[in-house]
């Protein structure tokens, strides 16, 4: 029976061999994952757990999710992601998504960075001020 | 209504500002008091996580991917999935003048019902002790108002002396002793006029007692009217573990502030072995490597870091102090164990208290042999050292030849003069809780036995020559008693008078 720390230690490694110039590559991903499935080993599948966390964990520092109160137009969206590459880096993608319970503005999460423009955060805000 | 909109334009002013970076991260786990929270990548050690319900969490562990968080408050209102901020700010407590009188918990919030406290200045609950520049050494003492400590153990202002002893021996009479002995004497000095009389403001830090416990301290300080300069940091066994495990921190935080502006507090850590408990806690639950009976790695540092914090700064940078009276319970006496040897190691002194000598009805239970003072010597008042001086080795021989007494065997008459005088001086030292006795009542008293005045006087009547002698001194002699306290030493002058008073009232005596 392996350990947690022996599954931790031996996703990371998968991982790290996904990592092709500090990016992820979907095909080495996917590749690690039938290979375990194939492999039929013990452990296997708290192994695909722990690298589908680190997976997730990756997506989450490379994609923007970008949130805002109403649907915006394709050229604001294309200067939205040049800002965003500009600080991230070029190997970042966004998701755009209407959120009407933002009120107005827009919410900007890439990892655990938070950009938040919105009217519910600021009126959040004036609340907590009170 | 001019002004609320004022105060309403600014608060939208403040909010308005640029929309800033902020850090965030996702609960993945909680219970026991902490949290796993998934992200909050930028986090420091030691920051404060803003929770969300109001309720702020304190980051200890930094992993790969997430954080642990302790949870200052009550955490059932949190779930997982719940997002946690970090606020870029290390966890920070009120200080000053305006908690004096208070009862307040780990985050120097009010608990005792009377109203918000007035301070404006906070300090962070962690903060690096004072370094050797800073530092000067121990002179001046604290009258704990307990003969054998005054005589014996001398305390100093700056100085860390442990109370160590089994359940129910007497540890936290001894310091609420020392708080109503503080509170008497700034009281006398401010009734004065005494502008050279450095007052001595106590903190007392109640750690995983039981409320009951604690109610009962608050009650004895409010009767002995202590609370005015005394500041009660309650942390019960039903608080949280990380409040508990962080009340001394905030406790050292309230004392630097009296010792950076110049002034004298003494802290009183009530008890460490709780503190050790809970802090293991906290370490189990994070997943933290555990060593010897389970406790962390870092449990010596842990105490050592709090108790560094207590010091005697120079004159050159205030020249305030923050003594520190940290109590450890024993069991059985065992004074080996693991924390125990820990703090005697990090202290300048312990105060050993016995369960046998309790019982005796030896009271203060304290062991004069296993008990020290490292450094408070120094600070000991000189008339005192005069007339204490030969004491602690009296009492040593005394044990020993107390030892021989018992199989009845015919003893020389020097043997037995020895003997005689120890007996007497253990009665001496027998003191009824929470009435503090004035220095310079004990050095009359001392000096009284010391200069044999007691010899003839029978065991069983000691006491009672002691309570007399102390109501004629008191009474009559009082200029006697104020040349003492004022000279501070005890002149060939001074010394005749004493006895000349103690021959005077021996007349009298029957």
């Amino acid at each position: 029976m392996k350990t947690t720390r022996q599954i931790k230690r031996e996703a990371k490694r998968l991982f790290r061999w996904c990592l092709v110039n500090g990016l992820l590559d979907a095909g080495r991903a996917r590749q690690v994952v039938q290979r375990i499935i194939d492999g039929k080993r013990r452990g296997g599948l708290a192994l695909l757990s722990q690298f589908q966390r680190l997976v997730k964990l990756d997506c989450a520092r490379h994609t923007a999710e970008v949130e805002s109160a109403m649907p915006l137009p394709p050229d604001f969206r294309a200067s939205i992601q040049a800002g965003l590459a500009r600080v991230y880096g070029p190997g970042i993608s966004a998701s755009f998504a209407h959120n009407p319970g933002l009120i107005g503005g827009m919410r900007i999460k890439v990892g655990s960075d938070v950009y938040d423009g919105s009217v519910r955060a600021r009126l959040a805000a004036l609340e907590k001020g009170f | 209504m001019a002004d609320l909109l004022h105060e309403i334009e600014a608060q939208i002013a403040g909010v308005k500002a640029t929309t800033a970076k902020q850090n965030v991260g996702v609960i993945r786990e909680i219970g026991d008091g902490v949290a796993r929270i998934e992200g909050l990548a930028d986090a420091m050690l030691n920051e404060m996580i803003d929770l969300g319900h109001g309720i702020t969490g304190l980051a200890l562990n930094l992993d790969e991917t997430e954080v642990g968080v302790i949870i200052l408050g009550d955490y059932t209102q949190l779930h997982e999935g719940d997002e946690a901020r970090a606020t870029g700010k290390l966890l920070q407590v009120p200080v000053g003048k305006g908690l004096l009188g208070r009862v307040v918990n780990t985050l120097g919030e009010p608990v005792d019902g009377k109203g918000p406290i007035k301070s404006d200045v906070a300090y962070p609950v962690e903060k690096v002790a004072p370094g050797i520049i800073r530092r000067s050494p121990v002179r001046q003492p604290v009258q704990t108002g307990i003969m054998a400590i005054d005589a014996m153990i001398p305390i100093g202002r700056g100085q860390r002396e442990l109370i160590i002893g089994d359940r129910s021996t007497g540890k936290t009479t001894l310091c609420i002793d020392t708080i109503i002995s503080q509170a008497g004497l700034n009281k006398a000095a401010e009734a004065a006029g005494d502008k050279d009389y450095r007052p001595l403001y106590c903190i007392y830090v109640a750690i995983g007692q039981k409320q009951s416990s604690i109610a009962q301290t608050i009650t004895v300080l409010e009767k002995a009217d202590a609370m005015p300069y005394t500041i009660v940091l309650d942390s019960s066994a039903s608080d949280s573990v990380a409040n508990q495990y962080l009340a001394p921190f905030a406790g050292a935080a309230m004392g630097e502030w009296f010792m950076d502006h110049g002034m004298d507090a003494l802290i009183i850590y009530d008890d460490l072995s709780k503190h050790a408990v809970a802090y293991r806690q906290i370490s189990l639950v994070l997943k933290r490597p555990s060593g010897r009976e389970a406790y962390p790695g870092d449990v010596f540092y842990l105490h050592s870091r709090l108790l560094e914090r207590a010091a005697r700064v120079g004159e050159k940078y205030g020249n305030g102090s923050l003594t520190a009276l940290p109590i450890i319970e024993t069991k059985a006496g065992d004074v080996s164990a693991y924390i125990p040897t820990n703090v005697i190691s990090i202290t300048d002194g312990q105060i050993y208290l016995e369960t046998d000598l309790f019982y005796q009805g030896i009271r203060p239970a304290i062991s004069v042999g296993l008990s020290v003072s490292r450094v408070g010597s120094a600070a000991q008042l000189k008339a005192m050292k005069q007339v204490a001086g030969q004491l602690k080795g009296d009492l040593a021989q005394f044990r020993e030849l107390a030892a021989f007494a018992q199989f009845g065997s015919e003893l020389d008459p020097k043997t037995q003069a020895l003997i005689d005088r120890g007996k007497r001086i253990m009665e001496i030292f027998k003191q009824p809780q929470y009435s503090p006795v004035p220095v310079e009542v004990q050095v009359a008293v001392i000096g009284a036995v010391q200069g044999g005045y007691l010899d003839d006087v029978p065991v069983d009547r000691v006491k009672d020559f002691q309570v007399r002698l102390t109501e004629f001194l008191t009474t009559r002699k009082t200029e006697l008693l104020g040349k003492i306290a004022r000279e501070k030493t005890l002149s060939e002058a001074l010394t005749a008078e004493l006895k000349a008073a103690v021959n005077q009232f021996k007349q009298t005596w029957k």
